[in-house]
């Protein structure tokens, strides 16, 4: 199969590689990418402009109009403690982004250096951070998470830190693996033998070039950081009522199910699958895309 | 290498890994800062009542001491006691094992069942109407939330329509198990003979495996497609094709091509589909082993929390071991791998 | 080797459970209770979530209190306390001394008869543990418990007490069949305390008989027991995790009564035929707790401001959908003494800003609320009283805690949490145990820290007084210093609901909110 290195000794040469170029290219190719995008980017402009959008506080009650269905005043009716489903949905839009984006970055601060080092020294320092990751994947993800979270204190900072850490080794091994491919290249050897300090040839020459993979993760790994804060919170574990975060309101309208009052937890439970489809669409595009292997067979 | 010799390999594998196992779950209930022993004294416990706790549960000792008696306790099969049902965390757990078992390899079983051939079709005709379509509902697949599939079937199939038990249990409350045989109701039910007891049993599986078949299918249809796509694209197959084989034998030989890699993947997300089960469990009162373990974890019991995570990665390991040896045994040469 | 030991003790366990339920008696006479728990104990001492559920039915009190028809319905009579497991009484003339004479022939599901050892073994056991048992000796002065003849038992007070004779209806001090304890019990245990985790031995109408922590506990007719024969001979107490489920259990006639509905699901069920609905006015305040050693709640202008500031007829509203009760003074209406002169929060929000500004919080001061899922109503409670003084300026955040936690933090030990909801209220319908509960110094019901030297005295030298207007007097006096100093926000006394099958019938309400099975019938 010689697309993978024909790729590589395209892509190695060029110093201006830009990601957000061929994001814009992608979209002519991938529809479900571009569909994606459109969804992400309607949940941004919620949650950036949510105070234009809600008609209600999120957190402020009503108390003489506890669970009402749908109604004119209550698109989405109210929830068990008299307050606005709809604003509390996009209002969780936020804590979506606000939980996400913060955790795939501290992934990507501590899995990027790790793949980076254990790519190119190999050696021992490699073969145990490597085993320990295979170790980690023997807990289920979910589990470690919800655990580490109660153990470690229920606040939103913690879940963000949990869910950074825990991901952070998905990027640490795409990042390794195409050091690895490119550890022995020309561009890296001349580098080498120019007398280029080790970080230097780690930041400066192999980052630039290792970093796609890692990039072409991130959407995917968001989508299972919005999708698991959310699942902490359905069973009460880190972010609590009567916050409104689209697992902790599925929580509250979990009781209300059985009894006929489906809107508490039908409506959160519809925006959390748009924003996580969402991101996955555009990972499964981004993937597609960046990854020279599976756009080889395709 | 035979097989002999794999076999003791992969033991010895084992062992470094398990002790960091057993670490990493003894850390893990130490990290935090609730304190178990407040939990476990109660309200109007008294001061010497808290040291003399604390003296029982070994906390005064340093935590250096502690790994190693837990260590040591693990090996007698002592994983401690769980204070909410106040007795041994081990059997709280062997109890519950069982129902968890069957309502996993159901919901895989059947996920398998369904997302191996939708995948496989996937793949023959890549880009095709069929493709686009299965890739989207793997892709919806991945990104529902398994607890609240389960409410709107609730909802639905209960709320709605009446055509589905609460989700309560695994039978009607008032009906008595049949006599324990394999530990499935359903199956204990037919062995004793008793129709009834098999049908409800039958009946309270349907919702929670479709579940768990829901979204254990996602995963296997994509990566089904993308193993299938790679082997179509081997030499093996493109010789095949081009010296003008039928078509049903080039599709017999892109299958035992990717059985194994497809089987690997299978086992491996079993593994990984241990906390949907959880959820899956809790939303309908299951009552099996994930259900006790998020109870135990949300509701603070240590020792019940630690075991759960300690037999979760007893059981991947179990797993991953019993894939290694079957692919050892369909094809030994992968091991070299 | 030991795992095929373990799964072996398992698989036969549950062969066991199954046998003996198919074995059972007609459908007719088993009770299917559907609760959120397990009983997590059987140890009245240590109350542990469903322990009191449970330890209600299987041990019964040294004397009773007396039924009296109300609105067409029995309901205890909190003035009188009556013969029960102790036949007849003598008092000493300092009221100090009472010798109890036993009735005879009461027996075990062991076989074993009742004796004045039994009472001096289990009223030992509640001192020797010092806790829920040893406050209620305390607050009813018992000093010493000594068997005097087989069935002749003295107390010995170190005062007089109004408390003790009611005092004597509780299940704790349990009166345990302390010959069958006995075989349990080991060194570092003299008490039986692990045994009794997962048993019971009283001289109760029940007794548990099978326990599936997590799942059920079977609970059969004690065939022993003095009393009339109960209805039901067996009860099946099933954990139930989700409240809409266990209603839904009870609406299709699966179970047959369910722990304390929440009060969405009550008034759902009131519109339904298929499930029986009866109140009592409730005796327990669903107040919020402000511990005067946490800055601000230090100044008790603050303290003051915030019952202002909360407008407990909209909590009543939105939480209870306007079934429960202001709460308007300590000592509830189901109790002699209840009595609401003191109070004077009404909802005034200018008042309370005005407070807040003189107390130097003008721009109102940032705290959590804690709460736990102990009680259904803690969490909206607490969201709504967040809400109510949010509106004012302040910021109040609803922060959630483990129930166990909730109650270890509340421990008189601990107490170091500044704000949170709760309920409590008093198991003996006395106006003296009621104050001496949650506001003396030392009371276990306290749990918010606050002490006040006046309000001790006072009820101290109630706990002594045996007439019963003089002692109304004194905690009227003490219930005044009390809300001046504002330790709680009382908002209501939550009703009780109980939901049953509509043919059952006979439900009596008792203080501590437990049906009694033995009291039900199913026509």
């Amino acid at each position: 199969m010689p697309d993978g290195a024909n790729f590589r000794a395209e892509a190695a040469p060029l110093p201006g590689f830009s990601v957000t170029r061929r994001i814009a290219g992608m979209s002519r190719f991938s529809p479900t990418a571009a569909i994606g995008l459109t969804i992400i980017l309607i949940f941004g402009i919620l949650a950036l402009g949510s105070n234009i959008f809600m008609p209600y506080d999120p957190v402020s009650s009503f108390p003489e109009r506890v669970l009402q269905a749908p109604n004119a005043d209550h698109w989405f009716g109210t929830d068990g403690n008299g307050m606005d489903v709809f604003s509390r949905v996009i209002y969780g839009a936020r804590y979506g982004f606000g939980i996400a984006i913060p955790a795939v970055i501290i992934s990507l601060l501590i899995g990027v250096p790790v793949g980076l080092w254990t790519g190119y020294r190999g050696g021992i320092g490699d073969e145990v951070v490597m085993r320990f990751f295979d170790g980690l994947r023997v807990f289920p993800s979910i589990i470690l998470a919800l655990a580490v979270v109660a153990a470690t204190g229920q606040s939103l900072i913690n879940v963000i830190i949990v869910l950074g850490v825990l991901d952070s080794p998905v990027f640490a091994r795409v990042v390794r693996s195409e050091v690895l491919a490119l550890r022995s290249s020309v561009f890296v050897e001349s580098a080498v033998a120019a007398g280029n300090p080790t970080w230097r040839i780690m930041f400066v020459h192999l980052l630039p070039n290792a970093i796609q993979g890692a990039m072409a993760q991130t959407a995917v790994r968001a989508a299972w950081a919005v999708r698991i804060s959310a699942t902490l919170a359905f069973l009460g574990v880190g972010i609590q009522a009567p916050t409104p975060e689209w697992g902790a309101m599925i929580r509250q309208g979990a009781e209300f199910m059985v009894s006929g009052q489906w809107w508490v937890a039908l409506f959160p439970g519809l925006a959390l699958i748009m924003l996580v489809l969402g991101l996955n669409m555009l990972g499964d595009g981004l993937q597609d895309f960046l990854n020279p292997r599976r756009r080889s067979v395709k | 290498m035979t097989f002999g010799r794999f076999f003791l390999r992969r033991m010895l594998m084992v062992i470094p890994l398990m002790l960091g196992i057993v670490f990493a779950t003894f850390m893990l209930v130490r990290i935090g800062g609730l304190d178990p022993v407040g939990l476990l004294a109660g309200p109007t416990a008294t001061a010497a009542e808290f040291d003399l706790i604390r003296g029982e549960l070994g906390l005064d000792k340093s935590l250096f001491e502690q790994f190693f008696i837990y260590l040591g306790n693990l090996l007698q099969g002592d994983f401690g006691e769980s204070w909410l049902s106040n007795r041994p965390v081990l059997d709280d757990m062997l109890d519950r094992v069982m129902i968890s078992l069957e309502l996993l390899l159901w919901g895989v079983g059947i996920g398998t069942l369904i997302g191996i051939p939708i995948g496989l079709r996937a793949a023959f005709r890549p880009d095709g109407s069929f493709d686009h379509i299965s890739r989207f509902f793997s892709l919806l697949g991945f990104s529902i939330p398994t607890y609240w599939l389960g409410l709107v079937m609730l909802f639905v199939f209960f709320y709605l329509l009446g055509w589905a038990p609460p989700g309560v249990g695994r039978i009607g409350l008032i009906m008595s198990p049949p006599p324990t045989v394999t530990g499935s109701y359903f199956f204990d039910a037919l062995i004793a003979g008793e129709w009834e007891v098999a049908r409800s049993a039958a009946s309270h599986l349907v919702l929670p495996v479709i579940c768990m078949a829901i979204v254990s299918s996602a995963p296997i249809i994509k990566h089904t497609r993308a193993i299938t796509l790679e082997v179509l694209s081997n030499d093996t197959v493109r010789y095949a094709k081009a010296s003008g084989l039928p078509k049903d034998v080039v599709k017999r030989i892109v299958l035992r091509n990717s059985t194994v890699p497809i089987l690997t993947f299978v086992g491996t997300e079993i593994t990984g589909l241990v906390g949907t089960m959880s959820l899956i469990e809790f939303v309908f009162a299951w009552g099996g082993l994930g259900e006790y373990g998020l109870a135990a974890i949300v509701r603070g019991d240590f020792a019940a929390v630690q075991g759960y995570v300690l037999f979760l990665a007893l059981f991947s390991v179990i797993v991953f071991l019993i894939i290694d040896f079957v692919v050892y045994l369909i094809e030994p040469r992968a091991e070299l791998t | 080797m030991l795992e095929w030991n373990y799964m072996k003790r398992g698989a036969l366990a549950a062969a066991a459970l199954g046998s003996t339920l198919m074995a059972g008696p007609a459908l007719a006479a088993t009770l299917v209770v559907a609760s959120p728990n397990t009983p997590e104990g059987f140890d009245g001492d240590a109350l542990r979530p469903h322990t009191q559920n449970a330890v209600v039915q299987t041990y019964e009190g040294l004397t009773k209190y007396g039924r009296m028809m109300k609105d067409g319905r029995e309901v205890l009579d909190p003035s009188k306390a009556l013969p029960h497991l102790a036949e007849s009484w003598k008092v000493s003339e300092d009221g100090k001394t009472y010798v109890l004479t036993l009735r005879q022939g009461v027996k075990s599901p062991y076989g074993n008869e009742l004796t004045a050892d039994d009472v001096e073994w289990s009223w030992n056991k509640s001192f020797d543990q010092k806790r829920t048992g040893n406050f209620i000796a305390t607050v009813s002065n018992v000093e010493a418990v000594k068997a005097v003849g087989k069935y002749d038992v003295e107390f010995t007070l170190n005062a007089p007490s109004s408390i003790f004779l009611k005092a004597l209806t509780l299940y704790v001090p349990g009166i345990y069949d302390s010959t069958e304890v006995k075989k349990h019990v080991t060194a570092e245990d003299p008490w039986g305390l692990k045994w009794m985790e997962n048993n019971t031995a009283g001289f109760g109408a029940y007794h548990l008989e099978t326990l599936k922590p997590g799942d059920q506990a079977v609970f059969i007719a004690n065939p022993n027991y003095f009393g009339p024969k109960p209805y039901f001979d067996r009860v099946i107490y099933k954990q139930i995790p989700s409240g809409a489920s266990r209603v839904t259990l009870l609406k299709t006639g699966q179970v047959q009564w369910i722990d304390r509905p929440a009060i969405q699901q009550v008034l759902d069920m009131q519109k339904d035929p298929s499930v029986k609905i009866e109140k009592a006015t409730g005796r327990s305040s669903a107040a919020a707790r402000m511990n005067p050693k946490c800055k601000p709640f230090d100044d008790v202008r603050v303290r003051q401001a915030v019952n202002y500031a909360i407008d407990a007829e909209l909590i009543n509203k939105a939480v209870f959908g306007g079934t429960a009760t202001l709460a308007k003074s300590v000592v509830p209406p189901i109790v002699d003494g209840y009595d609401t002169s003191a109070f004077t929060y009404d909802y005034n929000p200018e008042k309370a800003k005005a407070l807040l500004a003189e107390a130097g919080y003008p721009d109102g001061f940032e705290m959590d609320i804690l709460y736990s899922d102990l009680w259904w109503h803690q969490e909206p409670v607490a969201i709504q009283i967040a809400d109510q003084l949010n509106k004012l300026g302040l910021k109040i955040k609803p922060v959630k805690l483990i129930g166990s936690e909730m109650r270890s933090r509340g421990s008189p030990k601990v107490m170091d949490m500044c704000f949170f909801t709760f309920e409590d209220g008093p198991i003996v319908l006395d106006p003296v145990y009621t104050m001496y509960l949650i506001a003396h110094t030392k009371g276990v019901s306290n749990r918010g820290a606050y002490s006040n030297l006046k309000v001790d005295a006072l009820i101290d030298a109630g706990r002594q007084e045996l007439d019963a207007d003089k002692k109304n007097e004194m905690m009227k006096e003490a219930q005044k210093l009390w809300i001046e100093d504002a330790p709680w926000a009382m908002t209501v006394y939550s009703a009780t609901f109980e939901a049953m099958n509509p043919k059952i019938s006979g439900w009596v309400h008792y203080p501590d909110e437990h049906e009694r099975w033995a009291d039900l019938t199913m026509k």
